[in-house]
C-alpha cells in the first residue's frame, strides 16, 4: 500500500464555481494534490468545504472552472476525445454517501450492477454478463440471487454493497468514494470498510476517500489533505497527521474526534478553529513543505512557529 | 421439586450455541417489499374502487362487442314502419330497448355509439397530453436554457380560462371529432408537462442518476430507466382522468352548439336531443337514459383514476 | 398575519405583486391578439348581418368587407382593434341586433351575470367551507363520507347533467319557476343555487383537505397538550387560517363560475353573458364571440391575479416566483 511513486490522478490548480454571474459561488478555490497508485487519499473537511465537489470534479459530474486533472498524465477534463472518454468512464468509479438515493428504485439489482457494462459493451454473451453480476455480487458479500430482486428490498449496509458492486464490475483503477459509510448504520459501518480495504488489497485499487469524520479516516488512509472553504490547508501522510497536526483548523478537527478513554476524553480541551487567527493581509500564505510528506498552506511568520513546533517534539 | 419438573421441561436446545451464518444474515436483511404488489394491494382494499374497475372493463368490452351482437339497429339509421313512416318516440319496448328519438333511430345503440365516440375522444386527447407533456416537461426540466422561456409561455396559457380557449377553438374550426381532440388537447397538456418537469428536477440531480451519468449511461437509457418508470403511475392517471373529462367537454360544446354534428351519435348529442322533452314528461327517458350511461361511465373512471392514483402512492403502502 | 408579512417583506412582495401584474398584462395582450388573428380565419359570411350571404352579390360583399376594414393589412386592423378596445370599443354586433354596439349589449347584459356569480360565490364560499369544517372534523365518518359522495359526483359527472336535473325536479318538488324571471326574485333561488354546487364541492374539498393537515400538526398537538378545549382550538388557531384555502380556490371558482354561467343563463334564459355568448355561437355573430371571449378572458386573468397576490400576502411560504399550478 505504500506508495510506488507512480501518479495515477494529478489535480492542478482545480477551482469550480456553482450559480451564474449574478451569484457565483466558488466552491474550490485552486486545489493542486497527486494520488499515488494503490494508494488511499483522504479528503476531509466540514461540510460545505467543497470536498464532495472535488470528487464529482474527478468524476466529471461538476465541471472545472479553472485547472487541470490529469489520469495516468491525460487531461480529461474539459472536452476530450471519445476512446478517452470511454477510457475515464471505465477506469474511474464512484460510491454514493446515500445508498437509499443513490440506486434506482424501480430497476433490478440486476440491471443496477449491469448498468455500467452495457453501457461499454464489457461482455461477450447474456450468460457471460450473469457471471459478472454474480461475481460483482458474491465479492462484496451479497447472495447471488439478489439479482432479481429490486433495491427497496435491502438494508442500507446491502444497499451500499450494491452500490460497490456495480462499481467493481467496471474493473476500475481508481474508485472515489464519497463518504461512502457516514449514511448507513454505525453497526455495519466496519463491514463495508472492510470490503473497500479487502478489494484494494485483492485488486490494486486506489481509492479517494471523502470524509468528515477523521476517526474513520485515520484507519483506512495513507494520506490526508484536510480542506477548509474550497482550499487545501494541510496535506500530509496519515500518521504524521495525527501526530504533528499543524494547522490550527487540523488541529480543531483532530481534538473533536471522540477518544474510548473517558479520561483522557475528560481531560481533552476542544480546540476551535478562528480563521481570525491568521494574519494573511500583508504576508500572504503559501504552500509549503513543512517536513518529509508534510505540506502547509501557512505564511512566513507560521511556518516559522510550526517548525518550532516539530523540532520541540522531535 | 416444582421446579425440577420446570426444568425437565425446557428445551435444551434453546441454550446451544447459534451459529452464525452470514447467509442467513444476509437474507433476513431485506424485506419483501414490492412497489406493484403493495399498489394493487392498495388499490384492492379500496371495494367500491373494485367495483367500478369490473364496471369500466364490462363498459368498455360492451361498447365494442354491442354493434356484433344480435338484434341491434344502427345507431344513424331512421326506422320505418311498414308504411314507410317514421317511428317517433316510440317507448321502450322489446325490438327498441330504449326506445326510438323524434326521428326514429334506436336510442339504444345511439347510447353504446355514443359512448364508443367518447371514449375515443378521451383516450386520444390523453395520448396526446402524455406524449405532448411528456416531451414538453422533459425537455423543460432538463435544458436549463430554455427553463424561463417555457416556464413564461406556461405561465400565460395557464392564465387563460380552459373553458375560453375550448370554445374559441371549437368555434372557429370546423365542427367534428378532430375539432374536439385539437380543442382539448390545445390547454390539457400544460399540467402534465409541468408535473414531468418538477420530476424532471427532483430526480436530474438524485444520486442515482449521478451514478448513470458515472457509468457512463447515454441519455436515452436514462430517461427510459431512470424516469419513466416513475411517471407510469402518473401516466395511468391522468389516462383515466381524461375520460371523463373528454365526456364533459363534448357535452359542453354539443350544448353550446360547437360540438359534433348531429350526425355523429354522442352523449352530447343525446342529452341535447333528450333536452327537447325537459318539459314533457313521459318522454323524458329519452333524457334519462343518456344521463344515466354517462353519470356510470365518467363516476366509474373519476373514482377508479383516483383509487389508482393514490394506491400508487408509495406513502399509502404501509 | 398577512399585514405583518407585508410589512416585513414589503419590498420583496410589491416587487412579486408588480411582477405579477405585468405577466397579467403580458398575456392580455397576448390573447386579445390570438384571438383577433384567429377570428379573421373564420369564413365572411359572418360579417353579412341579417340580410344573409345570399342577397348580396360579390361587390356589395366586398364594400361591406372594406368597409368594416376587413381588407387592410393585419398588423393595421390589429392597430385599429387596440385602438379601439383602448376607447372602450368593442365593435358593432353583427347578426344578434345588427349594428348596435358590443359595449351597450354586454352594460345591459353584465349586472345579471355579475349578480348572479357574486351571489353564488357568496354561497358556495359559506356553505363549502362549514362542509369543509364538519367533513374534517367527522373525519371518516358518515358526514364526512356523504361529503365525499357529493364531492366525487360533482367532480366526475359533467356539469349539464345534474343542471338539467336541478331544472327539471327542483323546481317540480319547490314550485320555483322553471325559467328566469327579474320581476320574480324567487326565480334567482336555482340559478344561483346550481350554479354554486360546483364550487360547494370544490371549497369543502379544499378546506377538508386543509383541516385535516393542520389538525395532525404538532402545533395543535401542543395546544391540546396546554389544555385548551377544541372549540378554543378550532377558533383560534384553525378557523383563522381558514383564509388560506378559501384564497387557494378562489381562482379555479371564478372560473368555474365562469363556465357555469354560460350553461345556466342559457338553460334558465338569464339574460346574462353566458346566454349571450351561447346565442352569439350559434347565430355566429363573429364580432359579439370575440367581444364575449376577451370580457371572459379579463375576468378569468384577473381572477387569477387576484387570486395569487391574495395567496402571497396570506402564505409567505410559497415561492413568489413561481406561479401556482395545476389548474
Amino acid at each position: 500500500m505504500k506508495n510506488n511513486n507512480e501518479v495515477l490522478l494529478e489535480v492542478n490548480n482545480l477551482k469550480v464555481e456553482f450559480g451564474g454571474k449574478k451569484n457565483k459561488f466558488v466552491a474550490v478555490k485552486g486545489v493542486s494534490f497527486n494520488v499515488y497508485k494503490g494508494e488511499t487519499f483522504g479528503l476531509v473537511g466540514e461540510s460545505g468545504s467543497g470536498k464532495t465537489t472535488i470528487g464529482r470534479a474527478i468524476m466529471r459530474i461538476n465541471e472545472a472552472a479553472e485547472g487541470e486533472i490529469k489520469f495516468k498524465g491525460k487531461k480529461i477534463n474539459g472536452k476530450i476525445s471519445k476512446e478517452l472518454d470511454r477510457e475515464v468512464t471505465e477506469k474511474i468509479q464512484m460510491i454514493f454517501q446515500d445508498p437509499m438515493a443513490s440506486l434506482n428504485e424501480r430497476a433490478k439489482v440486476d440491471y443496477i450492477v449491469s448498468e455500467g457494462i452495457y453501457n461499454l459493451k464489457k461482455f461477450k454473451d447474456e450468460a457471460d454478463r450473469k457471471a459478472k453480476v454474480e461475481k460483482a455480487l458474491t465479492d462484496v458479500g451479497l447472495l447471488p440471487e439478489f439479482a432479481s430482486r429490486f433495491p427497496h428490498e435491502f438494508s442500507g449496509g446491502q444497499r451500499q454493497r450494491i452500490g460497490i458492486a456495480r462499481v467493481l464490475i467496471m474493473e476500475p483503477e481508481l474508485v472515489v468514494a464519497d463518504e461512502p459509510i457516514s449514511a448507513l448504520d454505525v453497526s455495519i459501518r466496519a463491514q463495508v470498510l472492510n470490503i473497500l480495504s479487502h478489494l484494494q488489497k485483492e485488486r490494486g485499487l486506489t481509492y479517494i476517500f471523502v470524509a468528515h469524520d477523521l476517526s474513520v479516516v485515520r484507519f483506512i488512509t495513507d494520506r490526508i489533505a484536510v480542506i477548509h472553504k474550497g482550499k487545501i490547508v494541510e496535506l500530509a501522510e496519515s500518521e504524521k497527521l495525527f501526530e504533528n497536526p499543524l494547522h490550527p483548523y487540523t488541529r480543531a478537527l483532530i481534538s473533536a474526534v471522540p477518544q474510548p478513554d473517558p479520561i483522557a476524553e475528560r481531560n481533552k480541551v476542544i480546540e476551535i478553529y478562528d480563521p481570525s487567527c491568521h494574519n494573511y493581509d500583508v504576508d500572504k500564505p503559501e504552500w509549503v513543505k513543512i517536513e518529509e510528506d508534510h505540506y502547509i498552506l501557512a505564511n512566513k511568520e507560521e511556518i516559522i512557529k510550526y517548525k518550532e513546533i516539530l523540532e520541540s517534539k522531535v | 421439586m416444582t421446579s425440577d419438573v420446570k426444568t425437565e421441561k425446557i428445551d435444551k436446545s434453546l441454550f446451544e450455541f447459534a451459529e452464525y451464518d452470514s447467509k442467513n444474515a444476509e437474507l433476513i436483511g431485506y424485506s419483501n417489499y414490492s412497489y406493484w404488489r403493495s399498489t394493487l394491494q392498495v388499490f384492492l382494499k379500496n371495494k367500491i374502487a373494485v367495483i367500478l374497475l369490473f364496471v369500466v372493463v364490462l363498459l368498455l368490452l360492451f361498447t365494442v362487442v354491442q354493434p356484433y351482437l344480435p338484434n341491434q339497429h344502427s345507431p344513424i339509421k331512421i326506422n320505418v314502419d311498414a308504411d314507410g313512416l317514421q317511428l317517433r318516440n316510440l317507448p321502450p319496448s322489446s325490438e327498441y330497448w330504449f326506445g326510438t328519438n323524434s326521428i326514429g333511430q334506436d336510442i339504444w345503440s345511439r347510447i353504446w355509439s355514443g359512448t364508443r365516440t367518447s371514449l375515443f375522444i378521451g383516450l386520444t386527447v390523453g395520448i396526446i397530453e402524455l406524449i405532448v407533456g411528456i416531451f414538453v416537461g422533459s425537455i423543460w426540466g432538463y435544458v436549463r436554457k430554455l427553463d424561463p422561456i417555457i416556464t413564461e409561455i406556461y405561465n400565460v396559457i395557464t392564465n387563460i380560462p380552459t373553458t375560453i380557449i375550448l370554445i374559441l377553438i371549437a368555434y372557429i374550426l370546423e365542427p367534428g371529432i378532430l375539432t374536439i381532440i385539437i380543442a382539448m388537447s390545445v390547454t390539457r397538456w400544460t399540467s402534465m408537462a409541468r408535473f414531468v418537469r418538477n420530476l424532471v428536477i427532483i430526480i436530474r440531480d438524485r444520486e442515482y442518476n449521478l451514478a448513470s451519468r458515472c457509468l457512463g449511461t447515454p441519455l436515452h437509457r436514462i430517461a427510459s430507466k431512470n424516469l419513466l418508470p416513475y411517471l407510469v403511475s402518473v401516466i395511468m392517471l391522468r389516462l383515466a382522468l381524461a375520460i371523463p373529462l373528454a365526456i364533459g367537454s363534448e357535452v359542453f360544446l354539443t350544448y353550446i352548439g360547437i360540438g359534433l354534428p348531429v350526425d355523429i351519435p354522442s352523449l352530447g348529442n343525446l342529452i341535447n336531443e333528450g333536452r327537447m322533452f325537459i318539459m314533457t314528461p313521459s318522454l323524458r327517458y329519452q333524457l334519462l337514459f343518456p344521463t344515466a350511461v354517462l353519470s356510470i361511465i365518467t363516476i366509474s373512471f373519476y373514482v377508479m383514476g383516483n383509487a389508482f392514483g393514490d394506491a400508487s402512492d408509495p406513502k399509502n403502502h404501509i | 398575519m398577512a399585514s405583518l408579512y407585508l410589512q416585513k417583506k414589503g419590498g420583496k412582495m410589491s416587487k412579486y405583486v408588480i411582477k405579477r401584474f405585468f405577466r397579467s398584462i403580458f398575456t392580455l395582450i397576448a390573447v386579445i391578439t390570438v384571438v383577433f388573428l384567429l377570428m379573421r380565419m373564420m369564413p365572411e359570411e359572418g360579417y353579412f348581418g341579417e340580410t344573409g350571404t345570399d342577397k348580396l352579390d360579390e361587390s356589395q360583399k366586398e364594400a361591406i368587407l372594406t368597409n368594416l376594414g376587413l381588407r387592410d393589412p393585419m398588423h393595421i386592423q390589429l392597430l385599429h382593434f387596440y385602438s379601439d378596445l383602448a376607447k372602450g370599443d368593442l365593435g358593432d354586433s353583427l347578426i344578434y341586433r345588427p349594428n348596435v354596439s358590443i359595449t351597450k349589449i354586454i352594460k345591459q347584459k353584465a349586472p345579471y351575470s355579475i349578480a348572479i356569480g357574486l351571489s353564488s360565490l357568496g354561497f358556495a364560499l359559506i356553505l363549502g367551507l362549514s362542509m369543509g369544517v364538519v367533513m374534517a372534523k367527522e373525519k371518516n365518518k358518515l358526514a364526512d363520507k356523504m361529503g365525499t359522495f357529493y364531492v366525487v359526483i360533482i367532480r366526475a359527472v359533467p356539469p349539464i347533467v345534474y343542471y338539467l336535473f336541478i331544472q327539471l325536479y327542483l323546481t317540480q318538488i319547490f314550485k320555483l319557476p322553471l325559467l328566469f324571471d327579474i320581476d320574480e326574485p324567487s326565480s334567482w333561488i336555482l340559478p344561483t343555487f346550481a350554479m354554486a354546487l360546483g364550487n360547494i364541492a370544490g371549497y369543502a374539498m379544499w378546506m377538508r383537505r386543509y383541516m385535516v393537515d393542520e389538525l395532525n400538526k404538532d402545533y395543535l398537538r401542543l395546544a391540546r397538550a396546554k389544555g385548551l378545549s377544541e372549540r378554543k382550538i378550532m377558533v383560534s388557531h384553525v378557523a383563522r387560517n381558514a383564509l388560506v384555502p378559501m384564497v387557494q380556490y378562489l381562482p379555479a371558482s371564478i372560473l368555474f363560475t365562469i363556465g357555469g354561467s354560460i350553461y345556466i343563463e342559457s338553460l334558465f334564459s338569464i339574460p346574462g353573458m353566458g346566454g349571450l355568448l351561447v346565442d352569439a355561437i350559434q347565430l355566429q355573430d363573429n364580432n359579439l364571440v370575440q367581444a364575449l371571449v376577451l370580457m371572459f378572458s379579463v375576468v378569468g386573468i384577473l381572477g387569477l391575479f387576484l387570486g395569487d397576490v391574495l395567496m402571497a400576502m396570506l402564505d409567505p411560504r410559497i415561492k413568489l416566483h413561481s406561479s401556482g399550478g395545476g389548474r
